[in-house]
């Protein structure tokens, strides 16, 4: 992996990471087991197969229901992320002279204290052996950048982001994806606006329309979407940390989750998403599975174990975030598919409300129902047209009520794939890269206030 | 030679070969252990080992990081090799120096406990069926995690600094689930054997059989009373926003030193040698790390330093830093607040109206520079009528202002817990109350 940042003209650092281990899951007993190990000598992997073993036989004690998995095909083959150019062949002289650039251009206002833009590259080569005769090999490449302006002034600092915020915006594929970002394009305006933050009017107060940018559309999918369908939430597994769900298995194919405007899928063919591979950490392949169809909560995201809790197979979303830790549910690309309106329409189409770009804060509750979420800015819409510029937005809401005022969703012109790059999960916690294709969206009747 | 030793020498060796410019290795050895329950059986239990070298290299004003996992006898090299690589395209700039050796480099304490270091899974399995019981007994499903970690660290660099320490942390985390909610509570120490499981166990059943049925109230402005489970979130997010030079330099924090933002009664420090909060004698520049009052009786009073905040403000290092270079600023990790007089089975008592909280979740940060903070209550939210907590509420957002939550303290519990942030950093908190907290939904 390398990560390369420049922070107000200068290198402030650029770091190169190598990491290799083995990681071994067993049923023992009838219970799980699991060790990871760095040392890759025979020996050591020897010790570290008995060490999940004893681990097993262990918790067999404690427990009285045995382990059932869902049946899997044993799989043999072979996937790369199809990439034009690869991130590893561009010289790290080529990647800095991109950052210097980028920070140049957001230079020059006096008002911007901090500038910061970095790059992330990550390549992982993994092999998965089973003992039911699976044999895969991946190798997955990421290409991830982005960068910040801050402003300040007596009483306030303000944050603009591109493409996205907290640090980068990344997706599975090569260098050609930051070239299409186009950092140094975009930084004298993220500048720009930052600086119109400090003194641009609070965000009005009230239950109003509001349009969400796609970067924060495909949060709120993340949030209220992609982790109440995750079936080891339901079950019970995260309840004393990352939480459950209200999405129970009794409301599945018949709960209204959102309005007919509302299609959500998990897709790990979709390129260029985080979530896309071949295979999961079980060795199952990647696919499609629609959870939220026109509305109606529809499916979940499942592993061989959780989906033969509830006479399934598995849908292929067990990932570990690396060789020392045991896969889990997660997240593969988690899509609102795309509508027929446009934000152009959209917002000719507001009668009073606020079109919100670019997370700031994020929270939900553990049952993924009452969430509250800031954006970096804000646009008032009065009579069809964006009026000025409001600071500080926050808006809250019910998952369900939320998406059942969902009246419109943008075309596939304005859909693009975004990366959550900082998804925790799971003890020891497990950060997952994974990824969310969304659009600009329309909500009714929402509540809305600036952060005081 | 013990393991601190020889993650010493390998330093040393690599070092000797340095040919030109200055140097700094730190190296690792992880081993880390977890079972983990739910409804009363282990469904998840793990382990891993590691070695981490961490290599930064300085030369001509450039500097570079490598950084390697694994315990290749390459994986030094490797490191070193991918840290000329990233030297070599940095711009020349003024670089802070690497830190100098001090006199009062030894004898500084480290959370370390052979019983952790040596437990084993069956160990844990044992200690999770104390919870699982309870629970059983109670009628309800436990929850949760056992873990126990070990890790040596050695730094040594070519300004003659070499410092090493082991330490341990085991930590048991339960919520407790019955037909109509749930409770929570946590233990943690450097010693499994010091773990209060029984307390634990007793405790979340019991806020978990106390917490059933709960109703609804209005959101709006209440009264509190906040466990240390709470207060832990408020102080780590005060770290996070505001206790780093690189905050106040960056005009991004609410730190105006001098100036009185606080109740009298809040005194909050970072104390990295204090048994109670997971001692560790130096930071990641293998600077030692200073106790340092951050408010004192309400006054902000000092911020924490890494040596290239202290550079910039012309003082020392108080020995908070990350690992360098970093864009992020130094860190306090081992903060305290300052216990009150009051035992905290009374702090009801005094409250005609108000909300006693277990535990707050999904903290986030709203507006830094305002500490502005949202998040949700979770597993036990209690109303409290003339003086006495009656009966469960459901839970509620609440968006408020940490400095004035804490300029608004009433009484400050005599007793304290240790509690792991989410950042997993420990976190000595007493009981608050708290005259105004602000609930949104």
């Amino acid at each position: 992996m390398q990560r390369l940042t420049v922070k107000n003209g200068v290198v402030a650092s650029v770091e190169v990471f190598e990491d290799e281990g083995i990681g071994i899951r067993v049923i023992a007993g009838g219970a799980w087991g699991f060790a990871g190990v760095d040392d890759l000598s025979p020996a050591s992997i020897e010790e570290t197969a008995r060490h999940a073993v004893t681990i097993a036989r262990a918790s067999s004690r404690v427990n009285r229901n045995p382990v059932r998995l869902a049946p899997a095909p044993a799989l043999v083959g072979e996937f790369r992320t199809p990439v034009l150019r690869d991130p590893f062949e561009i010289s790290l002289d080529e990647k800095v002279d991109l950052l210097m650039r980028t920070d140049a251009a957001m230079s020059g206002l006096a008002e911007i204290r901090i500038r910061e833009c970095s790059l992330e590259f990550g390549r992982e080569i993994k092999h998965f052996a089973s003992s039911e005769g699976a044999r895969l090999d991946q190798t997955i490449i990421e290409s991830g950048g982005g960068m910040d302006a801050t402003a300040t002034s007596d009483d306030e600092v303000q944050t603009r982001s591109f493409p996205n915020s907290f640090g980068r915006h990344q997706v599975r594929a090569g260098w050609e994806a930051i070239e299409a970002f186009d950092l140094p394009g975009n930084a004298g305006r993220i500048a720009e606006e930052a600086v119109a933050l400090l003194t641009a009017a609070e965000c009005p107060a009230g239950t109003m329309t509001v349009i969400l940018d796609a970067t924060q559309a495909a949060l709120q999918v993340h949030e209220s979407c992609g982790h109440p369908t995750e079936l080891d939430r339901v079950l019970g597994h995260e309840a004393a940390y990352a939480g459950t769900s209200f999405l129970t298995p009794d409301l599945l194919g018949k709960f209204r989750y959102g309005s007919e405007q509302v299609t959500m899928t998990a897709d790990s063919t979709r390129a260029p998403g985080l979530g896309t591979f071949g295979w999961d950490d079980e060795g199952v392949a990647a696919q499609r599975s629609v959870l939220v169809d026109q509305g109606l909560f529809t499916g979940y995201l499942s592993s061989r174990e959780t989906a033969a809790a509830i006479g399934q197979v598995s849908n292929g979303c067990m990932r570990a975030d690396g060789w020392s830790r045991l896969p889990i549910i997660r997240m593969t690309n988690i899509n609102l598919e795309p509508g027929t309106s446009s934000l152009e329409e959209m917002i000719a189409t507001t009668e009073h409300g606020v079109y919100l770009e670019t997370n700031r804060s994020w929270s939900i509750d553990d049952r993924r129902l009452n969430f509250q979420f800031g954006t970096q800015n804000g646009w008032e819409i009065i009579d069809g047209k964006r009026v000025r510029l409001v600071r500080n937005p926050i808006y809250s809401g019910q998952t369900p009520e939320f998406w059942g005022s969902c009246d419109a969703v943008a075309g596939s012109a304005e859909w693009q794939m975004f990366g959550v790059v900082n998804c925790g999960k799971g003890q020891p916690s497990q950060l997952m890269h994974v990824g969310h294709g969304a659009a600009p969206c329309r909500f009714r009747n929402v509540r809305v206030e600036p952060a005081r | 030679m013990s393991g601190a030793d020889a993650l010493l020498a390998m330093g040393d060796s690599a070092l000797a070969s340095l040919a030109r410019g200055d140097a700094e290795v730190i190296i690792s050895d992880t081993r880390s252990e977890l079972t983990r329950f739910a409804s009363n059986e282990i469904h998840q239990s793990v382990a891993e080992r590691f070695r981490h070298i961490r290599v930064r290299l300085i030369d001509g004003g450039r500097t570079g990081v490598g950084e390697v996992r694994g315990h290749d006898g390459r994986a030094i090299e490797l490191a070193f090799a991918a840290a000329e690589d990233s030297r070599r395209v940095t711009a020349a700039t003024e670089v802070s120096p690497l830190p100098a050796p001090s006199p009062e480099d030894r004898d500084l304490p480290v959370a370390f406990a052979e019983a952790t270091a040596a437990a084993t899974p069956e160990e844990r399995a044992e200690l999770v069926a104390v919870v699982t019981d309870a629970a059983g007994a109670g009628g309800v499903n436990a929850y949760g995690a056992l873990s126990t970690s070990t890790t040596t660290t050695a730094i040594v660099t070519s300004a003659g600094l070499r410092r090493s320490a082991t330490s341990t942390q085991a930590s048991l985390v339960s919520v407790a689930r019955g037909d109509d909610g749930g409770g929570y509570a946590s233990r943690h120490s450097a010693d499994i054997a010091a773990l209060d499981v029984t307390g634990l166990a007793a405790e979340v059943v019991d806020t978990c059989e106390r917490n059933q049925g709960a109703t609804a109230i209005d959101p709006g402005d209440y009264e509190v009373i906040l466990s240390p489970y709470a207060v832990t979130d408020l102080l780590e997010h005060l770290a996070w926003v505001g206790f780093s030079a690189l905050a106040v330099q960056e005009h991004r924090s609410f730190m105006h030193l001098g100036e009185k933002l606080m109740s009298d009664m809040i005194t909050i420090r970072d104390d990295a040698r204090t048994s109670e909060v997971f001692p560790f004698p130096f930071d990641d520049e293998g600077v030692s790390t200073q106790p340092v009052t951050l408010i004192d009786h309400g006054v902000c009073s000092a911020v924490v330093y890494d040596t290239p905040t202290a550079l910039q403000d012309g003082v020392t290092s108080t020995g908070h830093s990350l690992p360098q270079p970093n864009t992020w600023g130094p860190l306090p990790r081992h903060v305290a607040m300052d216990a009150g007089g009051t035992p905290w089975r009374e702090m009801a008592g005094t409250v005609s109206r108000g909300l006693y909280i277990t535990r707050f979740w999904y903290v986030r940060d709203v507006h830094p520079l305002r500490t502005v903070i949202t998040g949700m209550t979770r597993e036990g939210t209690f109303l409290i009528e003339n003086g006495a907590i009656t009966r469960p509420v459901k839970d509620l957002r609440f968006t408020q202002s940490i400095v004035e939550a804490l300029a608004n303290v009433v009484q400050v519990s005599r007793e304290r817990r240790l509690e792991l942030g989410e950042g997993e950093s420990g976190v000595l908190s007493p009981w608050l109350h708290i005259g105004r907290f602000s609930f949104t939904s």
